[in-house]
């Protein structure tokens, strides 16, 4: 890998290049990443991937309009390529009196927890050892035919340079593990699934992801059906960290919200969800897959309240938007998570999104439900337009006179998110991080369920 | 780039691979995105880059770099012959890749109009013109989103069997959303088109009529309810077949899948998994549909699969690994996003054949139920056997009449149960509503489609 000065050298270069070609103003991201990854099948190790990408991103503003090129590598003639051409698609684009500036020039103060000497030491030995154990966890279980996992491991290094001066570069590692056991009983078949991602692996990792792929898997083989009807619901972290992240981070992109494309425009300052519920973005969180010292435009890192006791606290702001309400951004462009892309234009997205946890333990919201489901996993997107949620629950338990019983077979679930947050009776205690999402399990008091019985 | 290729090749077999290959890349792309009559995005990715795999007892080492002289070639064949010496070590099955007869091609994708031969101006125009016919449509519509796609690339695809293909493959494709306001009221419509081809598609009625489609869906949708959540007889019209066919059972069909043990069609080949009327097929060799190509990823020449038959499954969809280790040949469905990833088995055109039911005679058959219309997106789970999907408009069926309007119903399902609930396939075939699958972190482009189709006891998930 090139270091970071090098790096640094190569955006600021190419920011000269750009205005040189005629940029009003431009950023430029420089990105070196080493990935390493293995694969693992049934229990078998078949694969093991190695992956170096750098490569330059330009994004040039002409009269407001921009343009945005690629190349792959550091050749120089490459890169003023790139630069040109940048150029020239902002030309070709329509002036926009809209966009105003780009971050100026600030000290950056680098935070800790992005980057562990630890995980940029890990070597392909080491990554074959984790899917592994993983998957000798994952299997051990008479029931559990199969277990597959894979991990990665990055090192990436980001430099960004503006034509305002500000420059700044920042290294980062990442580990991402994920496992999945299948369970057969007879002709009844189901697989379990968990997993991680965060800028280091913590102690116990491997064997918490790993147990739970496994217990979950084993759960699902006695399966249920379940009328149609309304029920409490308690989302698990997996189902609530993907549902929160698309319609929160969806809903709360102040360029939809602008365009008047959000089920949340218009609604800052009202109550969205219950007094229980308060949701914040934070890149400064140590560790946490999409914590970062600088947005993808340069702005510093800083906490945003969104959703305060229920409240519409804020939206999430890159430039443009904010240039658009003459207000400052909130940080919240985005040029990856966890690793950066030099390969698209940065867009608006939540860093590491939290939900504040509560003081329900997970055993007391079963216990004081009479009629409900635990969902754990569900991969449906909310209607962003109108925040209307219809999604299968992909795996999911009968709640009974406070018992957790049986795996749902065939049934969805369906509410509003604004309704999802408003009936929020019961906040966990634990939080986890799934799809960058910090949540803890919290209950809904009533969602109508599609069921197959 | 052939003697690049070959050249990396021998160099990873001296190094002591069992069997290698590699995917040499060079391409370029362009990407507009305007919305709300300004031009949002003008983005040209210039990419080139080398992707090489070896194996070694049963293990795979794949190694990627973006410098293709040939030093930095040899140099990702020794770290794809060293990762696959690190992944073998602790490899439990052990298998051969069997010997496949040598492709030697050079390929050129029907092409028209080249993308780079028309000035990045034109494609900023068509794209404003798109976003403007969505906004003149009606006052209604309150925000538009215009979209446009091309791709060029250069493919050459090299194995240590003698396979040497080179592709030119060109690709385009335009996108339509349109969102419509009233009495507090936002829903969103759109449209796409794309094919394996050149700018001429953007010329076409389809393309130039995408905008006001898209308007007119989403004004469509302003007097829409919320979908009743339940069990119904559910009619699904063509897009919404392809989806299933997609969903529901090609990815299920997967090799991969089958072997990692995470599917529930694995021992199944010849038994009946759907009612007889139902052929089920997956096609590469649809010439200027989204999903086509002539030869996969591994240099293999792709062909129709015929998965199901009569309801009754067939096979599965390989590459050369799977095959192998299957005991049959490779279907030529591998494929790769770039030269940046390993290639692994994919759809490409796949849908429901057609049947001998008149449309109309399928709804007027039909006592209580939904039409089911356009699709969203979906996802499935084959190790769990379960699949959901999203339409984009739903209609109540009453003795055979069309009434009310539904929006965002969902469908979920049991891929071992719903195409043996099929109580009538249509005649009025159709393919090539095109589509991103994603796959293990991968996309790729696809295509599905079939006739309508008569399903009972569909699980619709909605607000009431």
């Amino acid at each position: 890998m090139v270091d970071l000065q090098y790096l640094s050298a190569l955006a600021e270069r190419t920011v000269s290049m750009a205005t040189h070609a005629g940029a009003d103003r431009c950023d430029v991201v420089a990105a070196d990443t080493d990935t390493i990854s293995v694969d693992l099948e049934k229990g078998s190790v078949k694969q093991a991937n190695i992956f170096s990408d750098p490569g330059v991103g330009v994004r040039a503003f002409v009269k407001g309009a921009s343009g945005f090129a690629v190349c792959t590598g550091f050749d120089d003639a490459a890169v003023s390529r790139a630069a040109a051409m940048a150029v020239s698609l902002a030309r070709a684009g329509t002036p926009d009196n809209d966009f105003k500036d780009l971050p100026v020039a600030r000290q950056v103060r680098t935070l800790p927890g992005l980057y562990e000497p630890r995980v940029a030491e890990i070597g392909p030995d080491e990554v074959v050892s984790m899917v592994i154990e993983m998957s000798d966890i994952a299997g051990d279980h008479n029931k559990v035919t199969s277990s597959n996992a894979s991990a990665a491991v990055s090192v990436c290094q980001v430099a960004l340079a503006n034509s305002n001066s500000f420059s700044s570069a920042q290294r980062m590692t990442s580990v991402d593990l994920v496992v999945e056991s299948v369970a057969r009983d007879g002709d009844a078949m189901f697989s379990g699934y968990d997993g991680c991602s965060g800028r280091r692996l913590e102690q116990g990792t491997i064997e918490r992801v790993s147990t739970t792929a496994r217990d979950q898997a084993v759960k699902g083989l006695v399966q249920t059906k379940l009328e149609t009807g309304d029920y409490a619901i308690i989302m698990d972290p997996l189902a609530a960290g993907f549902v929160l992240g698309n319609a929160i981070g969806g809903g709360l992109n102040a360029d939809s919200v602008q365009r008047g494309r959000s089920f949340l425009a218009g609604k800052l300052g009202q109550v969205i969800g219950s007094p229980a519920v308060t949701v914040y973005d934070d890149p400064t969180i140590e560790w946490a897959s999409g914590s970062t010292s600088f947005d993808g435009e340069g702005v510093t890192a800083a906490r945003s309240t969104l959703v305060d006791k229920g409240r519409l606290a804020s939206y999430l702001y890159d430039s443009y938007a904010a240039g658009k309400e003459s207000r400052a951004s909130t940080g919240n462009s985005s040029r990856g998570g966890s690793v950066w892309s030099y390969r698209h234009p940065p867009s608006i997205s939540t860093t590491n999104l939290v939900v504040s946890p509560g003081d329900s333990s997970f055993d007391e919201m079963v216990r004081e439900t009479r009629s409900g489901a635990y969902v754990r996993a569900t991969f449906d997107y909310p209607n962003l337009a109108t925040g209307e949620f219809s999604g299968l629950m992909m795996e999911s338990y009968v709640i009974r006179d406070g018992e957790l019983g049986p795996a749902i077979r065939q049934s969805t679930m369906g509410i509003g998110i604004v309704d999802m947050l408003s009936r929020v009776d019961m906040v966990g205690k634990k939080p986890r991080d799934y799809f960058g999402v910090q949540t803890p399990p919290f209950r809904i008091s009533s969602a109508r369920i599609a069921g197959s019985g | 780039m052939e003697d690049l290729a070959s050249r990396t090749i021998d160099h990873a077999m001296r190094l002591g691979a069992e069997f290698a290959d590699l995917r040499l890349e060079s391409s370029q792309g362009t990407n507009i995105v305007v919305m709300d009559g300004k031009t949002k995005t003008v983005t040209a990715q210039l990419s080139s880059g080398c992707g090489v795999r070896a194996f070694i007892e049963g293990a795979w080492g794949f190694a990627v770099t973006n410098d293709i002289s040939q030093s930095s070639l040899s140099a990702a064949s020794e770290s794809a012959v060293k990762m696959a010496r690190v992944a073998k070590d602790r490899a439990k099955v052990k298998f051969r890749i069997s010997s496949a007869k040598a492709q030697r091609a050079v390929e050129r994708y029907r092409c028209g109009t080249a993308p780079s031969d028309v000035p990045m101006e034109d494609k900023v125009f068509l794209a404003s013109s798109l976003d403007r016919s969505m906004r003149s449509t009606d006052p209604r519509i309150v925000s538009t989103n215009a979209r446009y796609d091309d791709f060029e690339g250069e493919r050459v695809v090299a194995n240590s069997f003698g396979t040497l293909v080179r592709t030119r493959e060109t690709w385009t494709l335009a996108a339509c959303s349109a969102w419509a306001k009233s009495d507090g009221i936002i829903q969103r419509g759109h449209d796409a088109i794309g094919m394996v081809g050149g700018y001429e598609l953007m010329r076409t009625e389809g393309a130039l009529s995408l905008g006001t489609d898209a308007a007119a869906q989403a004004l469509r949708l302003l007097d829409s309810k919320p979908a009743p959540a339940g069990k119904f007889v559910c009619v699904l019209d063509n897009k919404m077949t392809g989806l299933l066919a997609h969903e529901a059972f090609g990815h299920a069909c997967e090799a991969d899948a089958v072997l990692a043990g995470a599917s529930v069609l694995e021992g199944r080949v010849g038994q009946k998994v759907a009612c007889s009327d139902v052929t089920l097929a997956d096609d590469p060799s649809i010439e200027a549909s989204f999903g086509y190509f002539s030869h996969d990823w591994e240099g293999v020449k792709a062909d129709k699969h015929v998965l199901i038959e009569d309801g009754v499954l067939k096979g599965y969809l390989h590459n050369l690994e799977s095959s192998s280790r299957m005991g049959t040949e490779s279907s030529g469905s591998s494929r790769a996003q770039t030269y940046g990833s390993p290639p692994i088995i994919r759809m490409s055109n796949t849908f429901i054949a057609p049947g001998d039911w008149k449309k109309d005679e399928l709804m007027e058959d039909t006592k209580d139920g939904l039409l089911i219309q356009g699709s969203q997106y979906g996802y499935v789970e084959p190790s769990k056997g379960q699949f959901m999907f999203k339409c984009d408009e739903a209609y109540a069926i009453r003795h055979g009449e069309v009434g009310e309007r539904y929006r965002d119903a969902s469908l979920s399902g049991v891929i071992l149960e719903v195409l043996n609930n099929v109580t009538g396939v249509a005649d009025d075939f159709m393919v090539g509503d095109p589509g991103y699958c994603g796959k293990s972190g991968q996309s790729a482009r696809t295509s599905d489609g079939g006739p309508h189709l008569r399903v009972a006891d569909v699980v619709v998930g909605g607000l009431v």
